[in-house]
C-alpha cells in the first residue's frame, strides 16, 4: 500500500514539477477554464511564471518528503498514524497546488482552508503527546485568524469588482486599501513577526518531514499570497515601507530567538521567521521601486526575494531532514543532550553542515546568491539617493546583522549536535539513516551546490517570474555581474576542495598522532566540561534579556557536601506567552461573564424578549418620525 | 595568459608581504617597551618551521578540523584578491564584488569557529562564542562603512568605491574602520594576541589545539587578513585614483605601514578592555561609520 502511495505521489509531483518547468521556460501562461461549477463558480486555473516558481518548489519538496517519510514514519513503528499521514500529505500537497493554480477568489479560499486543515492533521500525527496537541491547536487557531482576514479580503474584492475572478487589476485604484487585509491574512501563514506565534511549536512538534514541508513550502504560500496580490492589485503607497519594516523586524527577531533555542527543530523554526523576513524585505523594496519607477534595482530585489524562496525551501528542507535523521537515531532533539554525532552519522553531519553554510548565505552556495541579489538591489537604491534610500540603507544593515547572527546560530546548531564528545547516553551510539532518508538529502544538497555555483543559468526563470509580477519589467536583462559572480563562485568552490585535499595530504605526509584534546593541559576532560549551546549563546542572550525574558530554574549547591545543583534556562515564545495567552484569557473571562446571562430561568428570558422588542420598536419609531 | 601571470604575481605579493605586518607590529611594540624583540621576519621562520612539523589531532576531531583552516585560508586569500591594489586595480572587478568580499570573510570565520569546536574543549568554546557574538557588531560597522563608500561614490564595485575620495566623512570612516580592523584581527584593546591566559582570549583560544601545517595556514591567514584590512582602510581614506600610478603605489604602501605602526602603538599604549566593554567600543565604531554614511548621503557625488 505504502509503495503504491509513494509511486502515485512521485508520479504526481514529477508531473507537477515538469509542468512548472515548462511554464517557467515558455513565454506564455497556461490557462484552463471549465464551465463546471464548484461552489457556484466556474473553474478557472492559471499557471504563470510566479505560481510556477512556487509549484516547482512544492513538487520537489513534496516528492522528496514522501520518499523520506517511508523510512522516517513507517507503519511498523507508528501504526495507523503512518497511513493517516500519507492521506493528509497528499491532501496538503494537492490543496497547496490548487492555491497556486486557482484564479478565482472562491476556489482560492476553499483550497486555502483545505490546506490549513490538512496541515493541522499532519502536525498532530503524533497526537498522543500533549505538547503536539497544543501546538496543533495554536496552529489551527492562528490559521483561522488568517483565513478570516482572507475571507474579508476576497469578499470585499468580489464585492467591489462584481466577480470572484482574479487577475491583474492594477488600474482600479479603489482596491488599494484591501492590501492591508491581504497582508494580515497572508503574514500569519508566512510566519512574519509578531504573528508567527504558531510557527515554532508547530514546526518543533510535527514529524520532521512535515516540518520540512511546512517550513520549506507551506509558509511560502503566505509569501506567494503577498507577492501575487501585490502584483495583481494596486497597493497603497506606504505598503513598501511597511513590508520593509515588518521584514526587518522579522529577520532580526527571528534569528535572535533562533540563536537562543536549545531544541534543534525550534531553532530551525525561528530561523524560518528570519528568512521569510528577508524575503519580505525584498518584496517591500520591489514595491517601493514600482512606486518610484526604478525598474533596475526593483527587479533585482524581486528576483532576489523569489530566488530566496527557492533557496530557503531547499536548505531548510535539508536541515529539517537532517534534524529528523538525528531525532530518528538518538530519540532527542534537545541539543544539550547531543554531541559528537559525526562519527556515527557522517552523511547526516556532512549534509547538515552544507545546509548550514548555505543558510548563513556564505559563498559559494545558493544562499549567497539570493542575498547578493538583495544586497545589490538595496545598494542600488541607496546610491540613487531618493527617499527610498531611507528604507534600503537600514535594510542593508539589518541583512548584515541577521547574517552574522545566523552564522552564530548555525555554528552553534551544527557544532553542538555533531562535534565534540557525546553529552549523554542517547548520543553515544548513533546510527546513520538509510538510503530513503539520505537520498533526498543528497538531492537537496546537490540543488544547493548547483544554484550556488551557476546562478546565471537561473536568471531567465527569475526574469520570467519577475515579469509575471510586474509586466512593466519585461525587458529586464541579467545583471552583467551575475555571470562574473557565477564564474568566481565556481572557482572559489573548486579552490576550497583543492585546498582541503592538499592540506589533508600534507598533514598525513608530516605524520599524524591522535591524542586527547589538549585544552591547556587537562588530563581527563569529560564531555560535561564541553561548552553547551546555552553557554555558546550566553553573551547575546544576556545582552538581549530585555527581549527574551528568559525563564530560569536554578538550584544552587548548598552545604559542605552539595548534591544536585542545576540551572535550566529557557527562552519562551514571548509573543505567545506574554501577549496572546494573557489576552485570550481575558476574552475567556469576558465570555464566562457573558454566560451568566444564560441561566435557564424562563421569566428572565421573557424579560430579554420584551426588552429587545421594546428597543426595536423605539428604533422603528425614531426612523419613522425622521 | 597575461591576466593569469598578473593574477599569480598579485597572489605572490599578497602571500609574501602579509607575514611582514605582524613583524612590524612586534618591532614597534618592542621598540616602545625598550626590548630587543623578535626579528622582523619572525613569522616567516615560524611558518616554515610549522609547515614541516607533524600534527597532533584531538581524538574527537573530524576531518573538518583540518578542512576548516584550509577553507578559511582560501576564503581569505580570495577576498584579498578582490581588493584592488592601488593603481593596479583588482583581479576581478564586478558590481557587488564588495558583498562577496564581506561574505568570504564571514565564510572564513565560519570555518575557523567550526574547526575550533571540533575539539569539544571549553576554552575553544569560549573563544568561538566571543568571536561570533562580537562579529554581529563588527559586521554592522563594516557593512555601514561599505555602504557609506558606496553612497559617496555611487558605485557598488570595489574598484570604483576605493579609487575616489571618501569625502567629508573620511576621518569618521577611518576611525570606524580602524576599530573594525582591530576587532576583526583580534588586536588590543579587543583581544590580546600575546596573552597566555586562555580565559581572556578570542582568536588564540580558538586555535589552541591546532598544530603543524594547519596552524601555519591559520597564522598565515590571519596575517593576510590584517594586510587586507590595512589596504581597505588606506584605500577608503586616500583618493588614490587621482594620483599618478607611482605616487599611488607609494601612498598605498606608506599608508599600510602607518596603519600597521598604529596597531603597534595602540597595542603598546593601551591595555585590553574588559569583555563587557567590548560591545560598547564596537557600537562606537558602528556609530562612527553611521555618521560617515550620513555625511556621504548629504554630500557625495551625484
Amino acid at each position: 500500500m505504502a509503495q503504491v502511495w509513494l509511486a502515485l505521489t512521485l508520479g504526481g509531483t514529477v508531473a507537477a514539477f515538469a509542468a512548472a518547468l515548462v511554464a517557467l521556460l515558455a513565454s506564455a501562461d497556461w490557462e484552463w477554464r471549465s464551465s463546471f461549477p464548484v461552489g457556484g463558480e466556474p473553474l478557472h486555473l492559471r499557471l504563470d511564471g510566479l505560481s510556477a516558481m512556487f509549484l516547482a518548489l512544492l513538487s520537489l519538496v513534496g516528492g522528496l518528503g514522501a520518499i523520506y517519510a517511508q523510512e522516517y514514519w513507517p507503519e511498523k513503528i507508528h501504526g495507523k498514524s503512518a497511513s493517516r499521514g500519507r492521506i493528509w500529505w497528499i491532501a496538503m500537497i494537492l490543496s497547496m497546488g490548487l492555491v497556486l493554480l486557482s484564479s478565482n477568489g472562491m476556489h482560492f479560499l476553499i483550497a486555502w482552508e483545505l490546506f490549513a486543515v490538512s496541515g493541522y492533521f499532519l502536525v498532530t500525527l503524533d497526537g498522543s503527546r500533549k505538547g503536539v496537541r497544543e501546538a496543533g491547536w495554536v496552529y489551527l487557531a492562528a490559521s483561522h485568524f488568517g483565513t478570516l482576514c482572507l475571507f474579508a479580503f476576497f469578499a470585499t474584492l468580489a464585492g467591489r469588482t462584481g466577480s470572484w475572478e482574479l487577475g491583474p487589476m492594477r488600474e482600479q485604484a479603489n482596491l488599494a486599501p484591501l492590501f492591508w487585509l491581504a497582508l494580515m491574512g497572508f503574514s500569519v501563514k508566512a510566519g512574519l513577526f509578531p504573528v508567527h506565534v504558531w510557527l515554532p511549536s508547530a514546526h518543533a512538534c510535527a514529524p520532521s518531514h512535515v516540518s520540512a514541508l511546512f517550513s520549506g513550502v507551506a509558509i511560502k504560500m503566505g509569501v506567494y499570497g503577498l507577492i501575487r496580490f501585490s502584483g495583481w492589485l494596486p497597493v497603497p503607497p506606504i505598503a513598501g515601507w511597511v513590508l520593509v519594516g515588518i521584514g526587518s523586524v522579522s529577520a532580526l527577531f527571528g534569528i535572535a530567538f533562533a540563536f537562543a533555542q536549545d531544541d534543534l527543530k525550534r531553532l530551525l523554526a525561528y530561523c524560518s521567521v528570519e528568512n521569510v523576513g528577508i524575503i519580505t524585505i525584498g518584496i517591500g523594496g520591489a514595491l517601493l521601486a514600482v512606486g518610484h519607477g526604478q525598474a533596475k534595482w526593483g527587479a533585482l530585489l524581486m528576483a532576489g526575494a523569489l530566488l530566496h524562496v527557492w533557496n530557503h525551501g531547499l536548505f531548510k528542507t535539508l536541515l529539517f531532514f537532517g534534524a529528523g535523521s538525528v531525532l530518528h537515531s538518538t530519540g532527542t532533539k534537545e541539543m544539550s543532550r547531543l554531541g559528537g554525532l559525526w562519527r556515527g552519522m557522517p552523511w547526516t553531519a556532512a549534509l547538515f553542515t552544507l545546509a548550514a553554510v548555505a543558510i548563513c548565505g556564505l559563498p559559494p552556495l545558493n544562499g549567497f546568491v539570493s542575498e547578493w541579489l538583495l544586497y545589490l538591489g538595496l545598494f542600488g537604491s541607496a546610491t540613487v539617493r531618493d527617499s527610498c534610500s531611507w528604507a534600503s540603507m537600514p535594510a542593508v544593515v539589518v541583512l548584515a546583522v541577521a547574517g552574522a547572527l545566523s552564522l552564530a546560530t548555525f555554528v552553534k546548531a551544527g557544532s553542538v549536535v555533531f562535534l565534540g564528545a557525546p553529552r549523554t547516553k542517547a548520543a553515544e551510539d548513533p546510527h546513520e539513516s538509510g538510503m530513503l532518508m539520505c537520498g533526498p538529502m543528497v538531492a537537496l544538497a546537490g540543488c544547493c551546490l548547483l544554484i550556488g555555483s551557476a546562478p546565471v543559468l537561473l536568471w531567465p526563470i527569475l526574469a520570467r517570474a519577475v515579469c509575471s509580477w510586474n509586466p512593466d519589467w519585461a525587458a529586464i536583462e541579467a545583471p552583467v555581474s551575475l555571470s562574473t559572480l557565477s564564474i568566481t563562485a565556481a572557482a572559489v568552490a573548486a579552490l576550497f576542495v583543492a585546498a582541503i585535499i592538499l592540506l589533508w595530504r600534507k598533514v598525513n605526509a608530516n605524520g599524524v598522532r591522535r591524542a586527547l584534546t589538549w585544552d591547556c593541559g587537562y588530563s581527563t576532560p569529560t564531555p560535561r566540561m564541553q561548552y553547551t549551546g546555552g553557554s555558546f549563546s550566553a553573551i547575546i542572550v544576556r545582552s538581549l534579556a530585555w527581549l527574551f525574558l528568559p525563564e530560569r530554574d536554578q538550584h544552587r549547591p548548598h552545604g559542605a557536601f552539595p548534591v544536585g545543583a542545576s540551572r535550566i534556562e529557557r527562552v519562551p515564545e514571548i509573543v505567545l506567552e506574554r501577549v496572546v495567552k494573557p489576552s485570550s484569557r481575558l476574552v475567556i473571562r469576558l465570555a464566562a461573564k457573558a454566560r451568566q446571562l444564560q441561566h435557564g430561568r424562563l421569566q428572565f428570558y421573557i424579560m430579554y424578549l420584551v426588552g429587545g422588542l421594546t428597543i426595536l420598536a423605539i428604533l422603528v419609531f425614531v426612523e419613522e418620525t425622521k | 595568459m597575461k591576466s593569469l601571470i598578473e593574477t599569480v604575481f598579485r597572489l605572490v605579493v599578497w602571500l609574501f608581504v602579509a607575514p611582514l605586518l605582524p613583524g612590524i607590529v612586534n618591532r614597534v611594540k618592542s621598540w616602545i617597551a625598550g626590548r630587543k624583540g623578535p626579528p622582523l621576519l619572525q613569522l616567516y621562520f615560524d611558518l616554515a618551521r610549522l609547515w614541516k612539523k607533524g600534527v597532533v589531532l584531538s581524538t574527537f576531531a573530524s576531518p573538518g578540523f583540518v578542512a576548516g583552516p584550509a577553507v578559511a585560508w582560501v576564503a581569505m586569500v580570495c577576498a584579498a584578491l578582490l581588493v584592488p591594489l592601488g593603481p593596479a586595480g583588482s583581479t576581478i572587478n564586478f558590481n557587488g564584488d564588495v558583498i562577496l568580499l564581506v561574505y568570504l570573510l564571514a565564510a572564513a570565520r565560519f570555518c575557523t569557529v567550526w574547526a575550533a569546536l571540533e575539539t569539544g574543549s571549553s576554552f575553544e568554546g569560549m573563544g568561538s562564542a566571543r568571536e561570533v557574538s562580537y562579529a554581529v557588531l563588527t559586521e554592522a560597522a563594516l557593512i555601514t562603512a561599505v555602504l557609506s563608500l558606496s553612497v559617496q561614490t555611487g558605485s557598488v564595485a570595489l574598484n570604483g568605491m576605493l579609487s575616489q575620495s571618501s569625502g567629508p566623512g573620511a576621518a569618521l570612516l577611518a576611525a570606524g574602520l580602524f576599530s573594525v580592523l582591530l576587532a576583526e584581527n583580534c588586536r588590543v584593546p579587543f583581544d590580546d594576541p600575546n596573552t597566555h591566559l586562555e580565559l581572556t582570549m578570542i582568536h588564540e583560544a580558538m586555535v589552541l589545539d591546532h598544530s603543524g601545517p594547519p596552524l601555519a595556514v591559520i597564522l598565515h591567514g590571519a596575517s593576510v587578513k590584517l594586510l587586507l584590512f590595512s589596504v581597505l582602510l588606506s584605500e577608503a581614506v586616500l583618493p588614490l585614483g587621482g594620483m599618478s600610478p607611482l605616487a599611488a603605489a607609494g601612498a598605498l604602501a606608506g599608508a599600510v605601514a602607518v596603519v600597521t605602526i598604529g596597531v603597534g602603538l595602540v597595542e603598546s599604549l593601551l591595555a585590553r578592555f574588559a569583555f563587557r566593554r567590548v560591545p560598547l567600543l564596537l557600537t562606537t565604531a558602528f556609530l562612527l561609520c553611521l555618521f560617515a554614511l550620513l555625511l556621504a548621503w548629504k554630500g557625495g557625488t551625484q
